[in-house]
């Protein structure tokens, strides 16, 4: 063990939020040993950086890992500082006495492996060159962000998950995990995710990776830290934006609202309306936190993703899982729809697998899992906690 | 214990009589999973439950009962001939839209069927609807017509019929009178409250 696997995360006077996790620090864990990916190719070592709240029990098996989406990263809950605008993506679920109660369990996120929020990826610079990686960094996979995980867990002393937690590429991470290392894992929420990309998925981000890669500025990975392809990446951002959220979000949040800047008449390609003006921001504030390579590798991440291409069925590929599973699907999710998160639960219930399925009435699109649900805590609060009993009619 | 409480029990008495140890269980409509948790607790059964409504999928995940919200035809298509043991269709049967569907299609994903229902044929509905002249309301069908679910009321002679025109095979069945306790032999379709089937697929099943 290693000072960094203490309790990172305590109440400092005057957190931001009371009732949250309160001011949290992120820490690196340094893998100094080569590691193999599943292309074949290799680092000499590489770095996670993660935040945890909670802290591990004396049996070390209250740990909850929770995994990130395709832009998301290691910060889920809590503040870096009073200053903060925001606090972590899904403080919302996660904290003490909240859905996922820091009060009884060890929560750890970690960005993945090929990200650019402090992990080694793409942006991370290669030892042999002193450059940028950029496209020479290997290819990476869904199954390569899980294995460096496992090794986060024991360099932490974690010996056993109580739960692995994701939503849309995190619920991939999180079955793969619980396929890969089925003793190490006792619960998997998987929500808004998908055992495979349909075509549409695949073709949205081929459309991002066409933005960046028709930027000159992407020069074929090869940029400052500064610079690189902004304008594709901010496009990219903008496109992948519109499928996280529904038409009938639009319409509630901008309508056909015309922006106070707008010229009358119309006649002009200036921003004239608040959905382009929302879009330009969520392009223009993507570009300073994200890395476009990034952007690349872990988009072919996602599409490659196949269970069923990869263990022969998506029977065989489950077969291996001890969990019990709990999936969650969205009504208005068209980008990982409903159809797909149940085709997991079914094919985990053909196996002879516990798993259950649930699917939340939202119209807020792919994102709904990320928003405050009630419906959605009380699952989530359900599944992890829920203890023997006796058998009792009056439940 | 109140009398619903009562009733409930008995109900899943028979029906854990006819469950065998550690088979695999799927229960149609499951609500809470009141029935799944005690076949677990006393059968050591591995079961699933389908239910449509989200909340009773949130009670059955809370107890440790697997649920799986949808449609239970669909779910039932998705699963290969005779993969359950015993599918259980208790309380539910009166509020398909399809009941011949869901029942061959149990008969195909389940080696064994249970079905269980309240007799629209006992004399007291039969009084009820004559003399008051309105929708039955009783302990298990508390609510006025305008609150509740659609309902297709099945009699014991019905689901008799039923079974000989579609070569089901009844390797059991229980009647229990008005008070859902003491067994009913004469004229069931008069004198039972509740009627309890075990199935199975006969020789000729045909849609």
């Amino acid at each position: 063990m290693t000072d960094d696997s203490e309790q990172a995360a305590g109440s400092a006077p005057g957190a931001p939020a009371p009732g949250g996790v309160g001011i949290v620090r992120p820490r690196d864990f340094v893998h100094p040993h080569a590691f193999q990916f599943k292309s074949g190719q290799q680092l000499p070592g590489f770095v996670l950086r993660y935040e945890t709240y909670g802290a591990l029990n004396t049996t070390r098996d209250n740990a909850v890992l929770i995994f990130h989406a395709l832009s998301g990263d290691h910060h889920c809950a809590g503040w870096h500082s009073p200053e903060d605008r925001k606090p972590g993506w899904w403080d919302n679920l996660i904290g003490p006495g909240k859905a996922v109660d820091t009060g009884r369990f060890f929560v750890i996120c970690a960005n993945v492996l090929g990200g650019c929020q402090g992990s080694t990826g793409p942006s991370s610079v290669d030892p042999a060159t002193g450059r940028p990686y950029g496209v020479t960094f290997p290819f990476v996979t869904i199954l390569d962000m899980v294995r460096a995980q496992k090794l986060l867990l024991d360099h932490l002393g974690v010996a056993e998950l109580h739960a692995v937690i994701g939503g849309s590429m995190g619920g991939m991470t999180a079955m793969l995990f619980a396929i890969e290392f089925p003793g190490f894992v006792r619960r998997v929420v998987a929500m808004a995710t998908t055992a495979r990309e349909s075509a549409q998925a695949i073709a949205f981000n081929e459309i991002g990776r066409q933005a960046i890669m028709q930027d000159p500025a992407w020069n074929n990975g090869v940029y400052p830290a500064d610079g690189g392809p902004r304008v594709g990446l901010a496009i990219a951002r903008m496109m992948a934006h519109i499928t996280y959220l529904s038409d009938a979000s639009m319409d509630r949040k901008f309508g056909r609202k015309k922006k106070e800047t707008a010229a009358g008449d119309g006649y002009t390609f200036d921003v004239q309306f608040e959905v382009e003006s929302y879009l330009r921001h969520q392009g223009a504030s993507f570009i300073n936190r994200f890395d476009a390579n990034s952007y690349l590798y872990i988009t072919r991440a996602l599409d490659q993703f196949d269970l069923a291409q990869a263990y022969g069925s998506l029977e065989k590929a489950y077969a291996p899982v001890q969990a019990e599973t709990l999936i969650l699907g969205f009504t208005s999710d068209w980008l990982f729809p409903p159809e797909q998160n149940r085709a997991i639960a079914l094919a985990l219930l053909r196996g002879g697998k516990r798993a259950s399925y649930a699917e939340l009435a939202t119209d807020l699109g792919h994102d709904s899992f990320l928003l405050e649900s009630e419906q959605l805590y009380g699952l989530v609060r359900g599944f992890l906690e829920r203890e023997r009993h006796e058998f009792d009619f009056a439940i | 214990m109140n009398k619903h409480v009562d009733k409930r029990t008995v109900d899943m008495q028979v029906i854990g009589g006819w469950v065998e140890g550690d088979s695999r269980v799927l229960d149609l409509g499951c609500g809470a999973g009141a029935l799944l948790d005690y076949l677990s607790q006393t059968k050591r059964i591995s079961g699933v439950g389908v239910d449509m409504d989200p909340a009773k999928i949130a009670a059955c995940v809370r107890r440790g009962v697997v649920a799986y919200q949808g449609d239970m035809t669909a779910f039932m298509r998705s699963f290969s001939e005779g993969h359950f043991d015993r599918i259980i269709c208790s309380r539910t049967v009166h509020e398909l839209s399809d009941p011949a569907e869901v029942i061959l299609e149990a008969l195909r994903a389940g080696r064994t069927l249970t079905v269980g229902f309240v007799n629209h044929g006992f004399w007291r509905n039969r009084l009820d609807s004559l003399f008051r002249g309105r929708k039955v309301r009783n302990v298990v069908y508390p609510t006025a017509w305008f609150e509740s679910r659609p309902a297709n009321p099945v009699t014991i002679a019905d689901f008799e019929d039923f079974c000989a025109a579609k070569s089901i095979r009844v390797a059991h069945r229980v009647f229990l009178r008005g008070d859902w306790k003491t067994s009913c032999r004469f004229r069931p379709n008069l004198f039972a409250g509740y009627a309890l089937y075990d199935l199975e697929k006969g020789q000729a099943v045909t849609c």
